[in-house]
């Protein structure tokens, strides 16, 4: 059984009540033993003063019946067990015992015919009796001895009777005592603690009920240091609440908040039958803003697209903030597509308004992706993966535009998990190839190089296109593992070359920004030292979203692959920002022009003069040129005559694997690497001559 | 006026006329009873008011009760006649016999007579009264006690001892004696023969550690006497109302409250042979004749 504290006071209390008492019923006991006694003892002294002072003219006078008359007096005495007058000889001449005496009723009823003066002798030997004794004296002779016994039976009975009296006393105080004190802290005590207990089980179910300060003491202190607390936990409360429902930058509501209201939406929808849409926002390029213009522009940015979403959307739709640069929107009960439509263009519309930000205009753009319940889904889950899907597909189709879901893109998704599934084991199962397609000089055409291009034979289904498999590797982080593979490879091939006696050049390879971030330059000085491959064999071939990220870490890895003395390549130049900057910033080696610009030479005049201008450039900053997806002699000859230094395509070769590239070396290195350009190299060996 | 004043004169010497008669009463008829201070004079008044209550119902005048606290002042009074009816002991009236005449005796434990008696310590050793001589004999009373001392020294004198033989101490009264001799306070006692069977005695001592060891002839009890100038009508009115106290119930309570089993006549000549004890034991200087 469990003591409450009531319990537990009240027994204390009745322990130090009854030890208190017990205390005092013994102090006053002794006291009161202690005070009899001694009146007994003055009643005795007084009795024997008396009787020895009356006694000389008796004893003088032969008058043993006054003496008897003195000591049957004097034993008729309370508390007196006998008296006796005994001559200076000892022997007594007047004796009288109390025949109420306890011993000597005792001996009465036994029957025992004891002499007087032994009854007395026997009586003096039980532990009660006070024995006095006075001289009787006349002129200061010696007459006799009066003897009187002093009985404590009385003081013992009446001790006894004290003793319950006293517990019978003790007992009711005690009782009194203990009730009164039980209800004093019943009412003082233990209410404001129920109070306090049950106020804090209500603050445990999440209701603040301040408790009624009643008193200024220490219950009264606590219950104020609770309501204190109370409050504080309530604010907290609320702070937590706030902060794990919604987005501090734009204080609109989070993804945990969403996904609630859309929960809550479910259920309503679910009762009504009414449908709703959900819109997964993702803004376009929004990195580049922060890169640019720096993150606080960037939050700047955040809240005031948060904002204006929240000011295109009626009072009952949801504006959530998911984090980074998505936002998604809840609209409830919306009749049809159409209506949803109307309502994401005018999303759009609002989201790529141009504002100014840091004394600078920017124009952004979002990519939205719907989707609809119960069509798409009837769980929160559901719902989000579709929208999110549909959403990447309006950002692969087109930035700025909005996609409904449909189950092909379910389809697609589901093909996108099967292949990055099959890529994590497209290593261990040898899926993986390196083709090589050769780089020359255009005036030469001497033989510089090849660049490693990436192979992926994925079983049942064929040959995959890296500009399929190679995204969805830097999406999941798998390129980190392929890229390594293909160095390795790339490394091992130009080892074997070589040490076939062929004369490889150098081998381009192309790194991912992914590969970047892991501190790329160690694992190549690793692996160069591992296969001997000295710096001029390797040129790496980085694109400028590489030179999107950190500043600092990039420099320093490139300064790194400069440090081991490799080339380094800036590949799809003209495509992407094509910032000047960077070319200021990093150093390069050679420039390679895109060759969706190689392939409107030398007739389409908007690519002459972008790769004329891109000549110019990299003339002026000493920089070689490489174009990409040379064809046509037309092309070839434009560029020679440009000035471009390096050109790759199918004019001078296709791309091919391992052997057939070993073979083409072969074929150049027998005929002489200064030969005319005049062929197509294709790969299995097979040389066409295409141009004599 | 002078009517008035007569008649106010006669009607208070009317009012105080029974008053004066009943104070006259008062002194003039009572009589005065005696009784020796044998016991204390709290128990003596105790015992004998009933039988002056008695004798004054009897009588039709009162009677009123008289003791002292000693023999003494007693005496003083038998001397002065202060008592109308005495009652005391035998040497009392043999002195006092020119001025009171016997009319009665006393009965205790149903015997008219009584017996001096000396006692010893069965374990003294002592067997006859010779054997007292230069002992301590302890008497129950004084020298007038005419049982306790007179008897018995008289008993003692027949025996051959003179009174300086032995050493003569008195107790207050014959019980203390007895008492006394158990205590070995004393070598023999000189009591009257009943006084072993007195309760007294018996509920304080073991008696039979005591014996008799001389005992006197017995001798008429103490004696109830009236002044001789009483009228002879009175006189014979006491004696009858005492000696049938028996027959009546108030009597036989006066008896009873006085501890006495009977009250007989008597007459001088009856007290005689106790004026030869006297005679022989006090000198003939103490004995009184009519």
């Amino acid at each position: 059984m469990r003591l409450g504290l009531s319990g537990k006071f009240t027994i204390t209390v009745l322990v130090i009540l009854l030890c208190t008492m017990a205390a005092n019923t013994l102090y006053f006991l002794g006291t009161s033993t202690r005070l009899h006694e001694q009146q007994l003892l003055e009643r005795g002294r007084a009795l024997g003063r008396l009787v020895s002072l009356i006694s000389p003219e008796a004893i003088l006078g032969f008058d043993f019946l006054l003496l008897n008359d003195y000591t049957r007096e004097v034993s008729s005495q309370p508390d007196v067990a006998y008296g006796a007058i005994l001559t200076p000889q000892g022997v007594p001449i007047s004796y009288h015992v109390d025949s109420a005496d306890p011993y000597i009723k005792k001996r009465a009823r036994q029957g025992a015919s004891v002499e007087i003066t032994e009854l007395i002798k026997k009586r003096e030997g039980v532990e009660d009796l006070i024995r006095l004794e006075y001289p009787i004296t006349h002129n200061n002779v010696l007459l006799g001895h009066f003897l009187v016994g002093i009985s404590r039976e009385s003081l013992q009975s009446q001790l006894q009777r004290q003793v319950v009296i006293q517990a019978v006393v003790m007992s009711a105080i005690v009782l009194f005592l203990s009730a009164a004190i039980y209800g004093a802290f019943r009412f003082n005590v233990l209410f404001p603690i129920r109070r306090l207990i049950s106020a804090s089980r209500e603050v445990g179910r999440g209701r603040y009920t301040a408790v009624e300060v009643k008193t200024a003491d220490e219950l009264g202190q606590l219950a104020q240091a609770f309501n204190a607390m109370a409050q504080e936990v309530k604010e907290e409360q609320a702070k937590l609440h706030r902060q794990a429902n919604f987005d501090s930058l734009t204080g609109l509501p989070n993804r945990m908040m969403a996904f609630d209201r859309i929960n809550l939406e479910i259920n309503r929808a679910r009762r009504s039958g009414r449908r709703f849409a959900v819109l997964f926002i993702d803004l376009d390029n929004f990195k580049s803003v922060n890169d640019t213009l720096g993150h606080a522009v960037g939050d700047e940015l955040l809240v005031a697209i948060g904002a204006r979403l929240q000011v295109s959307m009626r009072e009952a739709d949801t504006v959530a903030r998911l984090g980074g640069d998505e936002f998604l929107i809840l609209v409830p009960d919306v009749g049809n597509e159409v209506e949803v439509e109307k309502i994401a263009e005018r999303l759009l519309h609002s989201v790529s308004e141009p504002r100014e930000l840091n004394g600078r205009k920017v124009v952004i753009h979002c990519s939205v992706g719907i989707a609809i319940y119960p069509d798409n889904g009837d769980s929160v889950e559901i719902l989000m993966a579709n929208a999110d899907n549909a959403m990447y597909q309006a950002k692969a189709a087109q930035e700025g535009s909005a996609i409904f879901f449909t189950e092909e893109m379910n389809i697609r998704l589901r093909e996108r998990m099967q292949m990055e599934q099959d890529l994590n084991v497209a290593i261990e199962l040898g899926q993986l190839a390196l083709h090589f397609q050769p780089i020359v000089d255009t005036a030469g055409p001497r033989h510089r190089g090849a660049e490693a291009l990436l192979r992926w034979h994925r079983s049942e289904k064929g040959l995959v296109s890296p500009a399929d498999f190679i995204p969805l590797a830097e999406a999941t982080g798998q390129i980190v593992g392929i890229g390594d593979w293909v160095l390795k490879q790339a490394c091992r091939c130009w080892r074997a070359w070589h040490d076939a006696g062929l004369n490889p050049g150098f081998v381009a390879i192309n790194v991912s920004r992914i590969q970047f971030r892991k501190r790329f330059s160690r694992r190549l000085a690793e692996l160069m030292t591992a296969y001997r491959i000295p710096a001029h064999a390797l040129e790496f071939e980085i694109t400028e979203s590489v030179l999107l990220d950190d500043h600092h870490q990039v420099a320093e890895e490139l300064a790194a692959l400069r440090a081991l003395g490799v080339k380094l390549a800036l590949d799809d130049f003209g495509t992407g920002y094509s910032s000047l900057s960077y070319l200021k910033r990093f150093r390069f080696d050679v420039l390679k022009i895109d060759r969706s610009f190689v392939a409107g030479l030398p007739g389409n005049p908007d690519d002459v003069s972008l790769v004329k201008a891109i000549l110019a450039m990299a003339k002026g900053l000493d920089l070689r040129v490489l174009a990409e997806g040379v064809e046509h002699h037309s092309q070839l000859d434009f560029l020679t005559a440009q000035g471009c230094d390096f050109a790759q395509g199918y004019l001078v070769a296709k791309p091919m694997n391992e052997d057939s590239y070993r073979g083409y070396l072969k074929e150049r290195q027998a005929k002489g690497d200064a030969g005319s350009l005049s062929f197509i190299h294709r790969p299995g060996g097979n040389l066409r001559t295409s141009r004599q | 006026m002078k009517i008035l004043r007569l008649l106010y004169l006669i009607a208070a010497t009317a009012a105080l006329a029974p008053l004066a008669h009943a104070t006259d009463d008062a002194t003039d008829d009572a009589l005065v009873l005696g009784v020796f201070p044998r016991r204390n004079a709290a128990e003596t008044t105790r015992m004998f008011t009933p039988m002056a209550e008695h004798l004054s119902a009897q009588l039709g005048r009162p009677v009123r009760l008289v003791t002292s606290r000693d023999f003494e002042s007693f005496w003083r009074g038998v001397t002065a006649r202060r008592y109308d009816i005495v009652h005391y002991n035998q040497y009392h009236y043999i002195r006092s016999a020119q001025s009171y005449q016997v009319i009665a005796h006393i009965e205790e434990s149903g015997k008219s007579t009584i017996s001096g008696a000396v006692y010893v310590r069965k374990d003294s050793g002592i067997t006859e009264l010779a054997q007292l001589r230069g002992r301590m004999v302890l008497f129950g009373g004084g020298e007038d006690a005419m049982i306790s001392y007179i008897a018995n020294v008289y008993l003692m004198l027949q025996a051959g001892l003179k009174k300086d033989d032995f050493k003569s101490a008195f107790a207050l009264n014959p019980p203390n004696c007895v008492l006394a001799l158990h205590f070995r306070q004393a070598d023999a006692a000189g009591a009257g023969d009943g006084v072993l069977d007195l309760p007294v005695v018996k509920n304080s001592i073991r008696t039979d550690e005591l014996t008799t060891l001389a005992i006197s002839p017995p001798l008429l009890q103490l004696p109830i006497a009236v002044k001789r100038d009483m009228p002879a009508k009175l006189r014979a009115s006491i004696q009858s109302i005492l000696v049938n106290l028996k027959s009546s119930e108030a009597g036989q309570k006066a008896l009873k409250e006085a501890a006495l089993t009977g009250i007989g006549k008597a007459e001088d000549k009856d007290y005689d042979p106790h004026r030869k004890i006297v005679r022989a034991v006090m000198g003939p200087g103490d004995v009184a004749r009519r």
